[in-house]
């Protein structure tokens, strides 16, 4: 009898597949790692939870993974497959058998790891805790009614209210990955969520807090965390909320902020990037002259555009008159990103994610992440 | 205002498409700029480059002041769209995405095209209408008649070269924005070395981030990013890196200098335009090349060529 009669009890029998899995086993007791395959008959509705559900049953019940809920709103069953993060029971396996590909699964990267599958999720939950997740209205006495939030007032964070922390965007976080303080996308995406929020009273404390040395600015944007988040959360989108509130607060003494801001002023007046004025803009002068002899390196091979006379793109004043004019609109801050929202959500996907040819396959995962290096 | 086409010769054009260098290529990675028309030349790709464009704001306007930078791009877009092309090339990752974001914000909400088309013809824009499409110099070469016609301009050859393609972020990530191709395991830069001659090396971080976006704001950090590709690169045996965006070029190739002094490993990688390394395969001239203005010398990699 098939597995998938048994699961559903049904008389008919259902179809199924042979699954073939890779795992990267570890024991972080013993230091002991080895990549195993595993074959099994899997009804051809199964997730992937489901088939590590049925090697735990049938062929290896030391298998160690977390699970839930099934139904992607947990977020407990976080691994990754060929190197990166998914949510188990949101992967189905049959377009991926159809294509007789054996994917690899690994734990988390960015995360110590416990037990094959399983991560210690602790230095996620104090970056989470640092955001203080909690409303701070900003009074001591409750009001005499409650407080009422229109559905328009709470819609510019309704993707960041999304977030199951899974911890996938983590996984793969390239700041993170060479700071392991950065504060990372999921916190900071909770972050915007409170500092969003219409109820919340404490968006100034937030912002500069947010502003530290290990914060907004310390993201690199490199996309992972919205590839790679199951819900649609899209942290980096928010991360550049918090940096855009920032500015429009005046909170703008990071690095990162003044290099943001010396953009929109360099766009302004000539059209284009003043390269060679971003280094003191951004760092100060002082720094700016410490770097001369790498700057001097640069300017030998022409690096270094003179700034006089600036160059300049036609019909500037165009862009000048545009700044001008949007000062009066009143969309500044993460209002300008949200109001791109709605079209972005428009967006249908026509990929199917799959490699147009065959090709040497990469598995960043099949190394399990250095767990607590 | 729109000119400075730089057409093969006639009835050999097959595409004509909008050019937008972006500020590198107008500026310190001018090298960019002249391989990028030298190949377009070879390869029957008539570039329209638009002289009365701005900075897209590269990623910083977007998150300093969002508005303006939805603006900005939507006057790029507009003046591409006057140009008569269908198609916007750009030849950097990062005026890929933020162009592209732009344009599937306009394109998929009337209302803030209506709105921002209100803003452009008040200065003196004239209206988009959404007809544009953004796309990088590397997809269109990569696959049907610009991969075909690549094949055949690339008669020199490069001989076996181990080069280790370099994608970066903002040409495959967000996919839902970008979605030329697979963002874990892409293929257009392994094709085009392949149809040069080239032998593709295969190494983990070749998707990765370069650092570039926080190595003024958080140089330790950034360096400990860029380390990985190029290290892992040499690793492979790589004789070169390439790459098709001028940012992930300068981190590679100018700040190679400080990984030696955090680190103190010499790597002396050569890293490649995407123009320049077809464009060697082309046989474009040296003073279209202009390796000159690299700061990690290209010679080693020349020599094994004989060029």
């Amino acid at each position: 009898m098939s597995i998938g009669t048994e699961i559903t009890g049904g008389s008919a029998p259902e179809p199924t597949m042979e699954v073939a899995i890779k795992i990267w086993r570890y024991d972080s007791q013993t230091g002991e790692r080895a990549l195993k395959l595993y074959e099994v008959e899997a009804p051809e509705w199964a997730c992937l939870l489901d088939v590590l559900d049925i090697i735990k049953d049938r062929v290896d019940g030391t298998l160690a993974y977390r699970k839930s809920c099934r139904m992607m709103i947990c977020g407990s069953c976080g691994m990754r497959m060929d190197g990166g993060a998914v949510l188990a029971c949101k992967e189905r396996m049959k377009p991926i058998v159809d294509r007789g590909h054996v994917p690899v699964i690994s734990a988390m990267g960015n995360m110590p790891i416990v037990k094959d599958l399983v991560v210690d999720m602790d230095p996620f939950w104090s970056k989470i805790r640092a955001m203080k997740p909690w409303l701070q209205p900003g009074y001591q006495e409750p009001p005499e009614r409650e407080y009422l939030a229109s559905q328009e007032q709470m819609n510019p964070i309704h993707k960041e209210a999304l977030c199951i922390m899974c911890g996938c965007c983590v996984s793969e976080c390239n700041s993170m990955e060479s700071d392991p303080d950065f504060l990372g996308p999921a916190a900071l995406a909770k972050g915007f969520r409170f500092v969003g929020d219409p109820r919340d009273g404490a968006d100034i404390e937030r912002l500069n807090e947010y502003n530290s040395e290990h914060g907004i600015w310390d993201c690199t944007r490199c996309y992972f965390c919205n590839e790679r988040c199951p819900k649609g959360v899209d942290p980096r989108d928010a991360i550049a909320k918090l940096g855009a509130e920032s500015v429009r607060q005046g909170i703008d003494h990071d690095l990162g902020a003044k290099h943001a801001k010396w953009f929109v002023t360099s766009t302004k007046t000539t059209g284009w990037l003043r390269e060679t004025e971003l280094v003191p803009k951004t760092q100060g002068i002082v720094s700016a002259i410490k770097q001369t002899k790498f700057a001097l390196g640069l300017a030998r091979r022409g690096k270094v555009p003179l700034p006089f006379p600036p160059h300049v793109a036609e019909e500037v004043r165009e862009a000048r008159a545009l700044h001008d004019l949007l000062k009066e609109q009143n969309r500044r801050g993460a209002a300008g990103i949200v109001q791109g929202e709605r079209g972005l959500a428009r967006i249908e996907r026509t990929d199917e994610g799959g490699a147009k040819r065959d090709i040497a396959e990469i598995t960043p995962g099949e190394e399990p992440a250095a767990a607590g290096s | 205002m729109l000119t400075t086409g730089t057409n093969g010769k006639p009835g050999n054009t097959w595409r004509r498409v909008a050019y937008y260098k972006g500020c590198l290529a107008s500026l310190s990675a001018k090298e960019l700029d002249t391989s990028t028309i030298a190949l377009a030349r070879k390869l029957g790709l008539e570039l329209e480059a638009l002289e009365s464009v701005t900075c897209c704001g590269a990623g910083d306007i977007h998150e300093a002041e969002p508005d303006y930078y939805l603006h900005l791009n939507a006057r790029i877009l507009s003046y591409a769209e006057a140009t008569g092309s269908d198609t916007l090339m750009t030849v950097c990752n990062v005026c890929t995405l933020n162009l592209r974001q732009a344009n599937w914000q306009l394109q998929k909400d009337e209302e803030l095209l209506e709105r921002v088309n209100r803003n452009l013809e008040t200065v003196g824009v004239p209206a988009y209408s959404g007809s544009v499409e953004v796309k990088h110099l590397l997809w269109l070469i990569a696959e049907g008649e610009g991969y075909e016609r690549l094949k055949q301009a690339a008669h020199k050859g490069l001989k076996g070269l181990r080069v280790a393609p370099f994608y970066g972020c903002q040409i495959l990530r967000p996919s839902k924005l970008l979605g030329f191709e697979d963002p874990d395991r892409p293929w257009s830069l392994e094709a085009i070395i392949e149809a040069c001659g080239g032998e593709p090396v295969d190494y983990p971080a070749k998707i990765k981030c370069c650092g570039f976006p926080i190595i003024q704001a958080r140089e330790e950090t950034a360096l400990g990013e860029l380390i990985q590709p190029i290290e892992q690169a040499q690793e492979a045996g790589a004789d070169a890196m390439v790459t098709p965006c001028p940012l992930c070029h300068l981190s590679l190739d100018a700040w190679q200098s400080k990984l030696k002094a955090a680190t103190g490993k010499d790597f002396s990688m050569p890293i490649l335009h995407l123009s320049q390394l077809i464009g060697v395969a082309a046989g474009l001239e040296a003073s279209e090349l202009k390796f000159k203005r690299h700061v990690v010398s290209v010679e080693p990699m020349l020599e094994k060529l004989e060029v």
